[in-house]
């Protein structure tokens, strides 16, 4: 590739005040610039041949490790696209007939009484108001589910090619994710604290795992064990009709817990839209959790199995509650697992199988 | 017969010495740490930087063991070995931080400094049998004597070629005008006259030094003591010199060859052995410290000239992963980090391309380690950061830069600083083919000037926390001892 050399130069400072000459020359150190991508040639220069003003420099990875980013089903949205026209018709319909019958409504109050039908229509108005608002709060909720993998794949791209735009498009969206929030202030001011540092983009990345991302996982494995061991207790003592629905609000509750932990704070539709990516999570990456020491698991099971049949049942949807708070981790959390462990379904296990005296009393404080 | 005897018997020290290592490191773990470098690539302020650091709990985001708060207590231990000096830490941090503040001078000694790290150990043995200490071992020592170790490798008839003919090429070749016209005065059968083998060496190391001067900067200039004597300065096994001699001729008895084949063979044996086996042969971890940027200032020829030499002198050491049998055999250096040290002499977006110019330096020895099975890492550092990064805008183009107090008597672009005024240098760009670097396409268009050190508190109050501006000093940190102190 042609390069175009730049002579050395030097520019002498103030003399009488060193310092305060050159931090005004200082760059603001507050966002490190990305590293150069594009060069512009300047205009007092001999007249030669020049490259190009624009090189885009290809995103070759180094010999870096290559992270890879989570997996995601892709197939979903495909197969539901006639659902998708059958429902959104259906809807629509059905917002035309509650439309109409609104006014209708609101009409035949005013042919009664007109006060009745300004009565009607204030409330009809607060109807109108609160759905914008639900409707407007579940996009952001989508927005920011979405946004939290965007990062995701700016962290791995940021990792593995150590890409410094990729870096810092990272950490700004980081900033944006977690700044308002109380309990991160003392790791957002670590890493403002280590911004002025001269590191490579990974270790930039790696950097705000650890000051950001260790108390929300710590945290996170703990909604993970509460609720499996919820789970269990609940299975194991809930009537026969009623525990799948308890057990499915369970994990609807610990996934949006989880979200939220992580900077999703998701609606109804983004913990739906949530359970759906855990559901694909769960059949893109089954083989692998399935190898995961699936052994003792079999063996935990067989020997409560044992004892108490609904202790067994209890014991599995543990496993499975775990193991889709294991999938939703790794979906809502904003940086891949680098520096940290990624928390296995084997430290879930003893909290399944814990059961009676142990799972009361711990309950508590955690909550 | 006699090199394999020799052969036999290094092997056998190793041993006996890994044997050593490993019965001591089970009580009291140590970590040899070998900071390897030739003349002014900065091992003394890269020793004394990263011990200061420890001490003084400097900004260290990357070293994860310090910012988890699970290193308790830094402190230097009395000097464990009796006949080694001990590395003068606090004069050099004197010489950094004073009234006058300046690089330390260049090391003409060889040093030793044990560190102990009390940290939380989790592991069993650790944390109940060794106390969760960590003993961290490094050595200094004047970088002209690494240039000796591929002469254990060589005869003094290999050796000879090798001198003379390395002397033919510019820009050697000039330098050593006084030297070769000594050597073609006089016949090596002849009988030997001291007198004679005195003004050889004398003319020889006359050369060898012009070869370091600034502006030639080369690296190849073995044997390093003739450079830095140490306590040895005059005695006759520095009182030698390369021959031309027919390979396939034999000395004759009282021989001027016989002489000189004598000494250089003394000097192998009694000099660089027992300094490479004592303190090189057995390392845990390796930094190799290059200074990429004096040879880049300096030409295309520098630059190939370190590539060579370093490729020679890492071909000594013993690298790779290792085994249960390293315990008996002696370890191997298994994490080596290759560092283009002084990397605040341009600003950081150019890092990038100053790590891939080092790497393509130290190709060879590293595609050997890495084969060994060592694991290796490239960084730009900068153990002091003497300057601050800006831009300027000039002519409509903007320029990276970095700012700082240049040493006086430093050049550029025929303004001459004074030592006392601030400055923004633009260095000129790095290429983006490391390739460009030892072509010679570069020549003139690079000129990296040296900065005072930084200015920090050192006395009062704010003295006792204050640290070092480094560049990746944390991330080295990480890599050499992080893993020790899980």
């Amino acid at each position: 590739m042609s390069h175009d050399p730049r002579k050395p130069k030097a520019f002498r400072l103030s003399q009488d005040e060193p310092e305060q000459a050159a931090s005004r020359k200082e760059e603001p150190q507050e966002t490190p610039r990305p590293r150069a991508k594009t060069k512009t040639a300047s205009k007092a220069r001999s007249p030669r041949a020049l490259p190009a003003p624009e090189i885009e420099f290809d995103e070759d990875s180094g010999d870096q490790p290559l992270v890879p980013a989570v997996a995601r089903d892709h197939t979903m949205q495909k197969r539901f696209k006639w659902g998708a026209i059958l429902v959104s018709a259906a809807l629509g319909l059905a917002s035309m007939w509650a439309g109409l019958a609104a006014t209708r409504l609101i009409e035949d109050l005013f042919a009664r009484n007109e006060v009745l039908g300004w009565i009607g229509s204030g409330l009809l108005g607060l109807v109108l108001l609160a759905a914008l608002a639900i409707i407007v709060r579940e996009i952001f909720g989508l927005m920011r589910l979405k946004k939290l993998g965007t990062t995701q794949a700016d962290a791995a791209r940021a990792i593995s090619a150590d890409d410094a735009r990729a870096a810092e498009a990272t950490l700004s969206d980081l900033r944006a994710i977690y700044s308002g929030r109380a309990d991160m202030r003392w790791g957002m001011a670590q890493l403002k604290d280590h911004t002025k540092a001269i590191m490579d983009p990974a270790d930039r990345i790696r950097l705000a795992e650890r000051d950001l991302m260790v108390p929300l996982d710590d945290e996170a494995s703990r909604i993970i064990a509460r609720t499996a061991r919820r789970v269990s207790v609940i299975t194991a003592v809930a009537p026969a009709a009623l525990d799948i629905a308890l057990v499915g609000a369970q994990n609807l509750t610990m996934l949006r817990e989880l979200a939220t932990l992580y900077g999703g704070r998701p609606g109804t539709l983004g913990t739906m839209k949530l359970a759906r990516m855990v559901a694909g999570h769960l059949a893109v990456t089954g083989g692998l959790a399935l190898s995961d020491s699936v052994i003792s698991h079999l063996i935990g099971k067989g020997l409560i199995g044992r004892l108490s049949a609904r202790f067994g049942e209890g014991a599995v949807n543990g496993i499975m509650t775990a193991r889709i708070g294991l999938a939703a981790m790794d979906l809502c959390r904003p940086l891949p697992f680098l520096t940290q462990d990624r928390p296995g379904l084997s430290d879930f296990m003893r909290e399944v199988v814990k059961f009676g005296d142990g799972a009361a009393a711990e309950d508590k404080p955690e909550k | 017969m006699s090199s394999l005897l020799s052969g036999i018997i290094n092997e056998a020290r190793n041993a006996a010495g890994g044997v050593r290592d490993f019965a001591t490191g089970l009580v009291s773990p140590t970590l040899r740490i070998g900071v390897t470098g030739l003349s002014r690539s900065g091992k003394t302020v890269f020793i004394s930087a990263l011990v200061h650091a420890l001490l003084h709990g400097g900004k260290l985001p990357l070293f994860t063991a310090l910012t988890r708060g699970r290193i308790n207590r830094v402190y230097l231990e009395p000097q464990p070995d009796y006949d080694v000096p001990r590395f003068d830490y606090e004069t050099h941090v004197e010489a950094l931080t004073g009234d006058d503040r300046h690089w330390p001078q260049s090391t003409s000694r060889l040093s030793q400094l044990r560190l102990t790290i009390e940290y939380e150990a989790s592991g069993l043995v650790a944390r109940n049998l060794q106390g969760s200490k960590l003993h961290v071992d490094i050595i200094d020592y004047p970088g002209e004597w690494l240039l000796d170790l591929p002469l254990m490798n060589q005869s003094y008839t290999e050796w000879s070629a090798a001198t003379l003919a390395a002397s033919e090429r510019e820009p050697r070749k000039s330098l050593a005008k006084d030297w070769l016209a000594h050597l073609k005065s006089h016949d090596p059968a002849a009988p030997a006259d001291e007198a004679a083998v005195q003004k050889a060496a004398k003319l020889f190391t006359a050369y060898l030094a012009s070869c370091r001067a600034d502006d030639v900067s080369l690296s190849i200039l073995p044997p390093g003591r003739f450079l830095m004597p140490g306590d040895l300065a005059g005695s006759p096994l520095l009182t030698f010199a390369p021959l031309a001699i027919d390979p396939e001729q034999k000395a004759a008895d009282g021989s001027l060859h016989a002489l000189m084949e004598r000494r250089y063979d003394a000097y192998v044996s009694r000099v660089v052995e027992p300094f490479f086996y004592n303190h090189f042969a057995r390392l845990d971890r390796q930094i190799v410290l290059v200074d990429v940027l004096s040879a880049l200032n300096a030409g295309a020829e520098a630059v190939k000239d370190l590539k060579s030499a370093l490729t020679d002198v890492l071909g000594c050491f013993r690298q790779g992963a290792n085994s249960w049998a390293s315990a008996v055999f002696g370890r191997r250096a298994d994490r080596i980090l290759f560092a283009a040290t002084k990397a605040d002499l341009l600003h950081h977006s150019s890092h990038d391309r100053l790590e891939n110019v080092l790497a393509l330096i130290v190709e060879d020895a590293r595609k050997r380690a890495e084969f060994a099975g060592a694991r290796i890492d490239v960084a730009a550092i900068a153990a002091v950061r003497a300057t601050r990064e800006a831009t300027v805008k000039q002519g409509g183009e903007t320029l990276d830069c970095i700012a700082g107090i240049p040493i006086k008597g430093e050049e550029l672009a025929g303004e001459t600083f004074d030592g006392k005024a601030e400055a923004a240098i633009f260095p000129g760009d790095l290429p983006d083919d490391p390739h460009a670097a030892i072509d010679g396409s570069l020549e003139g268009e690079l000129k990296f000037v040296r900065f005072r050190p930084p200015l920090i508190p050192a006395q009062g109050a704010a003295a006792a926390n204050a640290t070092f501006p480094h560049i990746r000093l944390d991330r080295t940190l990480e890599f050499l001892v992080g893993d020790r102190l899980a």
